[in-house]
């Protein structure tokens, strides 16, 4: 972790929900977490934990109606994003804050060359005029490793392949110098040796510019080699937070403890994968207590009963978890994950 | 995989070959074609499990799909028990068809979401004709028994179900019809880690209960390590390298292989790596590169991969591998 007091993003208590026919899905239920200046967090879970709902509501992108900022607040250099009018917000998008998105062919326009859009938004928030925002942004082209950069940035989107694409996202994330990058599922899209090329551009270029990242990725692997701290998400909740070399020497969270377990090993062998029994719980129907009980291999009647809190279990590791508060019994306490 | 016994071959890919013509820019140009599968053999062993890895556009999907006769192949022999599956007439291949299943990536969209799981697993068994119509009922839970669904599943509609519990309706599906071979084409790529790790045990589970054989088509190397038994690495419609599985994964001999296993993020953050990172993209099929199609991202081409394509050849016991200079490369 980089050395900085304050941090750059602070986000305290934010619930997002959307309300639909069914009822209210809670998909972002009450998460903290804070963000420095250089430093990189993971956010990893499955399927609808509620991953890329932060992100989006980060940047206040969710699509209301029916989606809704339920409470909460997002600081960001002291700023709360959440209540900013929308031409400021406007102002920091794409300038101080950028995402990029899982899937380039979608979140770039299809019929404008890829470098008039990274010229945009850089006429658009630094106010260059038409050649030097070209300029640059062939520049920017340049550095995320596109060969013959002054011929690419005039084709449009189908003409690029699917890694090519992604670094013209990341060009155009890049392009106003950013003090926090938001990657949503960056190289999910993307074969494994593609992926690499990405992984390690981002790296490079966040040592250049110092921004903070937001990593959100399903992939294990992706934090272990790319993130300085990481927060796990089930259902809606952070379940744990701590440092990545903690999270996978030695994951407190009996959520964590399953999904780390039920990983195939490269470099071992296993005959057969320890497994997470149940699914997630439905959005609509969320279970009054620890949402995780029903899959829980430790749970007491505590756990059905009452949501656990995040709480701190040593000074770098938060954990929702009763097994880890004095209100814990133990005595139906098994051994491992079943 | 049997090492006592003496391993049968249930299929046999002889110079397979499935090329896919593109549209063409001007009546006087020649026509150009894709070569999604170019001249690749191998042999499946009866009851283990060959894994097909390879980059998107490699070509391991349109193998099991041309074997399996969903595309018909251009050239090239498929011999099923020693029989070419690709003369048989549309009769005899539907009767074939029983032994050759196969479960699909999305099970959203090869279930048919108007019917009820019980008529899906009805349809399956009513073509094949494997089990006589009062029969049926008591094979259908049998088969939700199998693969770990409850008995009320039949009377549900797809889309009541979960990504995890979907893709165990495809496997009841492919089970049936009592098959030997089963392609998993990306079975368990459309699910959450804990659900993929289900899967993967039911899937082993299954073979070993029913001596299956599979084909296993995935781009994720950590399922591909966990499942297979010998390992076969495609790249842009050619087969680079084949060996058991712990040969290839503990000793790889080509160039592209090794970048492949080096590229794959290890959930362990103290293991720190040398990481070969490959320079620019695939190139496109259409218009592979001539010599060795790995050539133009090769770390060590020399002027003969430029020239002349490697065949395949047999360096190491079992580990067949096509490259010029395999035996020289740096461990």
């Amino acid at each position: 972790m980089k050395e900085s007091n304050r941090p750059i993003l602070e986000v305290k208590g934010l619930k997002t929900h959307f309300t639909t026919k069914r009822g209210v899905s809670k998909a972002v239920d009450g998460i903290d977490f804070t963000l420095h200046k250089g430093e990189t967090l993971g956010i990893v879970g499955e399927s609808g934990c509620g991953k890329s709902m932060t992100s989006l509501s980060i940047l206040r992108l969710i699509p209301s109606p029916p989606g809704k900022i339920a409470g909460g607040s997002v600081l960001f250099k002291g700023r709360d994003l959440v209540t900013m009018p929308e031409d400021e917000m406007r102002k920091i998008r794409g300038n101080e804050i950028s995402m990029i998105f899982q899937e380039p062919m979608t979140s770039l326009n299809p019929v404008i060359p890829v470098g008039e859009q990274i010229a945009e938004a850089l006429r658009l928030h630094q106010k260059m005029g038409k050649k030097a925002a070209w300029d640059k942004s062939v520049d920017m082209l340049k550095m995320v490793g596109i060969p013959s950069p002054d011929k690419r940035a005039k084709q449009e989107p189908f003409q690029l392949s699917g890694g090519m694409r992604q670094r013209v996202m990341i060009a155009m994330a890049l392009a106003c110098t950013p003090e926090v990058l938001i990657a949503d599922e960056p190289t999910t899209a993307l074969d494994v040796t593609i992926q690499a090329q990405i992984l390690e551009l981002i790296k490079e270029l966040q040592t250049k510019i110092g921004m903070g990242v937001i990593m959100i990725t399903h992939d294990l692997g992706v934090v272990a080699e790319t993130c300085d701290k990481v927060a796990v998400m089930y259902a809606g909740n952070i379940v744990e937070h701590a440092s990545t070399e903690q999270i996978f020497a030695d994951p407190k969270h009996p959520y964590t403890q399953g999904l780390l377990n039920s990983l195939p090993k490269i470099h071992e062998d296993q005959e057969e994968l320890i497994t997470i029994d149940g699914s997630v719980p439905s959005p609509y129907n969320m279970p009054g207590g620890c949402r995780f009980a029903s899959r829980c291999p430790y749970a007491e009647d505590i756990c059905a009963a009452h949501q656990p809190d995040l709480v701190s279990y040593s000074e770098d590791i938060k954990v929702r978890c009763w097994k880890y508060t004095d209100k814990w019994t133990g005595k139906r306490d098994k051994e491992g994950v079943v | 995989m049997e090492t006592t016994a003496e391993k049968n071959i249930i299929l046999q890919v002889d110079r397979l070959k499935q090329y896919f013509p593109v549209k063409k820019d001007s009546i006087f140009k020649p026509k150009a074609y894709v070569k999604a599968v170019d001249d690749i053999s191998f042999e499946l062993f009866e009851g283990e499990t060959l894994s097909i890895v390879g980059e998107s556009g490699c070509g391991k999907s349109t193998t099991g799909r041309a074997i399996l006769r969903l595309d018909e192949p251009t050239d090239g022999k498929v011999l099923y028990m020693g029989k070419n599956i690709l003369t048989l007439n549309k009769k005899d291949m539907r009767k074939l068809r029983g032994d050759l299943q196969v479960i699909f990536q999305d099970p959203f969209a090869s279930l048919n979401p108007r019917q009820m799981v019980k008529q899906i697993l009805n349809e399956a068994m009513a073509i094949q004709n494997v089990v006589e119509k009062s029969r049926r009922k008591e094979r259908m839970l049998e088969l939700l028994g199998y693969v770990g669904l409850p008995p009320e599943a039949l009377d549900r509609y797809p889309h009541e179900f979960s990504g995890g519990q979907r893709q165990r309706i495809g496997i009841a599906r492919a089970l049936a019809v009592n098959p030997k071979l089963i392609i998993c084409d990306e079975a368990v790529s459309a699910l959450d880690v804990s659900i993929q790790a289900q899967i993967l045990n039911l899937l082993k589970k299954l073979q070993k209960q029913f001596k299956l054989t599979f084909l296993f088509i995935s781009h994720d190397l950590s399922v591909v390590r966990h499942i297979s038994d010998r390992v076969m690495v495609m790249y842009l419609g050619k087969v680079v390298e084949i060996a058991e599985k712990k040969e290839m994964f503990d000793s790889p001999l080509h160039p592209y292989t090794k970048a492949l296993l080096s590229s794959i993020p290890v959930p362990d953050p103290t293991l720190k790596r040398d990481r070969v990172i490959l320079k620019g993209d695939v190139p496109s099929p259409i218009d592979p590169p001539g010599g060795c199609r790995f050539h133009t991202r090769c770390p060590f081409a020399v002027e003969k991969c430029k020239q002349e394509e490697p065949p395949l050849r047999e360096l190491v016991n079992n580990h067949f591998v096509s490259c010029h200079i395999a035996e020289t490369l740096p461990v």
